[in-house]
């Protein structure tokens, strides 16, 4: 029988699983790696520790569940977090560590430059936010402050390509991937010579663009021999995991959008043309040929809840923090729709769409005498959803939405979930995939043995059951609420300046 | 408490006890130029504080402690009071003699019932944490004070008693300071901790019991903690530390293999090749030869 593997090198960890070729799971197993801050600003993590987890991983799900039952591996397909940035040396050495997407340390380049035209013309051509997030700003900020670094450098990759490399010997990176890092025009789908004299650097300190059917070449035969693969076994750039999430959760085409909510999380369409937005908020990265993943990302998703659990929580046993999360979210269901007026600002990691605004910070409003503990607990879900519903509704002033289809941890938690059909008031499927990353992956996989004619075709097959109803009326109490908090949320921009100002001084 | 001071050698209440070289309890009622200049003695040096404010250098970090802080100064550790002086308050201390010091372990002496790996354990908690040994915990006082009743009564089975004693404050003062350190809450921020006290320290043979004591956990809860949250297990996470690191070495081309060998925490260049090639396919010097030569 034949099987794909898709490896998803993820922020916190790798992911790897096997899917049959009708789509079934066979079996997943994932490997975690740390990520360093050895500054305030500074986001890194171990380029050798995420290879060698990765292949120690991909090696037991082999040996474990692949090999005893005779599988043949028909390709192995990639998807990794966007925006990291690795320096290597002429012999192909890193310089340092890899720099992730939440690094900060550009955060004064992307000021300067976000604040110009030509910052916002870079947004229009690459379709990359002008933020510390983008490799664009990275490189820059190397130039102007790693001056060794920078002059060592022979290529700048992302974290995928090094490890494809590592594997392959080839120096590549998808369209998809490349759209994420400020660096492309996505029109032309070539490196954009203005965003590169900006970075200060030229093509060839970039690895080879290709579409994410490609394939760089076979797997050294060392490797061959340690995981036992055949030559035969394909390697696939694939993808970014926003896109790859955006494909596997189904919403290919006019109505529909997609919901993730993991630590941090996003709202996204699919569609054949870029979304254009003269305020300059919403990410246009490239699926693949004429085809668009375009939205909004938060930095305040699970992590804010997971901040709330650990502070205020109640602990049965050290480190138990899913059964006191789940404890929380059933104390948070005693009380009413809207926490009885009592608001949460989630923007305890500053934040991205729609405000773009690093200095924010949160905040409870509207306490009074009569808000117990419970109340918090609500209001910080509640505060939560509502961040990522202002970005569904900044969307849809281009887009119409029918249909939402959420994954993540936190999203299809089943209370986040009817929650977020209620305050949008649209229909929810909850992806029957529990990892829409990877079954992203596999749909790249299957349509490039021609299982489907295309993408679309493939995304088709997945059926969207409206799972989660809205309710009506909690949708009118949400909007009224969300009104106010759409207004906290600009209104307080001075007084954000003013405390983020303050909290830097000490 | 009446105030005291046994010293090795003097006091008849020590006869017994070879390694304790000092305990007492003291008030100060005033303060004096030099009278706790900065000093690094060969013993170690516990202090409990029972009254007063007192304002320590201890290893160039300053700390202010108050009724109820402990602190445990190491063999070796720098420690005075600011600008030399003896605050006022009353003060116990304990100075213990060590067996042996080395690198990343101190061993305690016969007298103690701690097994060897117990021992170890305390020690690296105590190591590893130089810069946070102040607790706040009352038990101690208890603690001490049996000690002194047991010194002065004398009564039967004292000689155990009084060491085993000892044992328990150590034991006391390692689960609090992991306690201290880790909220309990955060296993992702408990874990990146142990990591990088792993990579500092990668040399260094760690078992189960010692990684697990650091995040305050029990053997059978950390193992469980760690498998869920990494994927791996214990041993295997370190492993892929120790090659990750091994790697980092072998592209830096001047050092030979079996020093890195050692300085990652493998037993010998032939258990660095058999694992290193176990999970990449290539020997480390095959690994090495497959890096590009420089063009220029």
């Amino acid at each position: 029988m034949e099987c794909i593997i898709t490896i998803e090198l993820g922020t916190n960890a790798v992911r790897i699983f096997a899917f049959e070729m009708n789509g079934n799971i066979i079996g997943s197993m994932k490997g975690s790696y740390p990520t360093f801050h050895t500054e305030p600003d500074y986001s890194e993590q171990d380029p050798e520790q995420m290879f060698i987890t990765m292949l120690y991983v991909l090696k037991n799900l082999l040996t474990e569940k692949i090999h005893p039952k005779k599988y043949n591996v028909v390709s192995i397909c990639f998807s990794a977090s966007m925006h990291s940035v690795l320096a290597i040396d002429d012999r192909g050495v890193p310089l340092g560590n890899a720099i992730t997407w939440s690094d900060n340390r550009g955060k004064v380049e992307a000021q300067e430059l976000k604040n110009s035209s030509f910052g916002s013309r870079l947004h229009d051509i690459t379709g990359t936010p002008i933020h510390p997030m983008s490799p664009l700003i990275k490189i820059a900020w190397i130039k102007n402050h790693d001056h060794s670094r920078f002059e060592n450098t022979y290529k700048f990759l992302s974290i995928k390509s090094y490890i494809i490399q590592q594997l392959t010997g080839e120096y590549a990176i998808d369209y998809s991937l490349a759209s994420a890092t400020g660096l492309l025009n996505i029109q032309t789908i070539n490196w954009e010579s203005e965003a590169l004299a900006y970075a200060g650097i030229t093509i060839d300190m970039l690895p080879q663009l290709a579409p994410i059917f490609h394939s760089p070449g076979k797997l050294r035969k060392e490797y061959q021999k340690s995981l036992g693969l055949s030559s035969s076994t394909k390697i696939i750039l694939g993808s970014s995991d926003g896109c790859m999430a955006a494909l596997g959760a189904g919403v290919w085409g006019e109505g529909k959008a997609t919901i993730t909510i993991e630590d941090s999380g996003a709202v996204r369409v699919i569609s054949k043309e870029v979304l254009r937005d003269d305020k300059h908020r919403f990410f246009n990265y490239i699926l693949s040929e004429n085809c668009f993943v375009s939205g909004g990302p938060t930095n305040n998703g699970g992590v804010v809840f997971e901040w709330f659990a650990r502070q205020f929580g109640d602990f049965k046993s050290p480190y138990e923090t899913a059964s006191t999360m789940e404890n929380l979210i059933r104390e948070a269901s005693n009380v009413a729709v809207g926490s009885d007026g009592l608001l949460f600002l989630p923007y305890l990691l500053g934040e991205r769409a729609p405000i773009w605004n690093a200095n924010a910070r949160g905040s409870y409003f509207g306490l009074n005498i009569n808000h117990e503990r419970q109340h918090f607990i609500r209001a910080t879900i509640e505060g939560i959803l509502y961040e990522i519903y202002s970005i569904g509704k900044t969307l849809e002033e281009h887009r119409s939405v029918k249909q939402l289809s959420v994954n993540g941890s936190f999203a299809s938690i089943p209370f986040c979930t009817q929650m977020i059909a209620d305050i949008f008031n649209k229909p929810v499927t909850i992806s029957k995939n529990a990892d829409s990353t990877s079954f992203g992956s596999f749909l790249v996989g299957a349509t490039d043995i021609g299982k489907y004619k295309n993408l679309e075709e493939a995304a088709q097959t997945i059926e969207l059951t409206d799972t989660f109803k809205p309710n009506k009326s909690h949708h009118q109490i949400h909007n009224r609420y969300f009104e106010i908090f759409e207004r906290l949320s600009t209104n307080l921009a001075g007084e954000f300046e003013a405390i983020a100002s303050l909290q830097q001084r000490d | 408490m009446n105030q005291f001071i046994f010293q090795q050698g003097q006091a008849k209440e020590l006869y017994a006890f070879p390694h304790i070289l000092e305990f007492a309890l003291k008030k100060i009622t005033s303060t004096q130029l030099n009278s706790l200049n900065p000093t690094s003695v060969d013993y170690m040096r516990i202090y409990f504080v029972l009254d007063g404010k007192f304002e320590w250098i201890i290893n160039r970090n300053k700390f202010v402690l108050y009724p109820g802080d402990l602190a445990v100064i190491l063999p070796g550790q720098v420690f005075g009071g600011a600008n030399g002086i003896l605050n006022i308050g009353t003060l116990m201390w304990l100075n213990l003699k060590v067996e042996k010091t080395e690198p990343g372990r101190i061993l305690l002496g016969d007298w103690s019932s701690l097994t060897e790996s117990e021992g170890i354990t305390i020690s690296k908690i105590l190591l590893f944490n130089s810069s946070s040994i102040l607790i706040k915990l009352r038990e101690h006082a208890t603690l001490l004070q049996n000690i002194k009743n047991e010194l002065t009564a004398q009564e039967i089975g004292y000689t155990s008693r009084v060491n085993q004693l000892i044992d328990e404050l150590f034991i006391c003062v390692a689960r609090k300071i992991t306690r201290q350190n880790n909220s309990q809450r955060d296993f992702p921020q408990t874990f990146l901790k142990l990591e990088q006290t792993l990579r500092q320290n990668l040399a260094y043979q760690w078992t189960v019991e010692e990684m697990a004591a650091l995040t305050g956990l029990g053997a059978t809860a950390f193992n469980e903690k760690v498998k869920n949250y990494t994927g791996f297990s214990p041993l295997n996470y370190l492993i892929n530390i120790r090659v990750s690191e091994g790697i980092k070495l072998l592209n830096q081309e001047e050092e030979n293999v079996t020093a890195i060998a050692l300085a990652t925490g493998f037993y010998s260049s032939q258990h660095f090749s058999t694992t290193f090639k176990k999970l990449t396919g290539y020997t480390p010097s095959e690994f090495r030869k497959r890096n590009l030569p420089r063009k220029h």
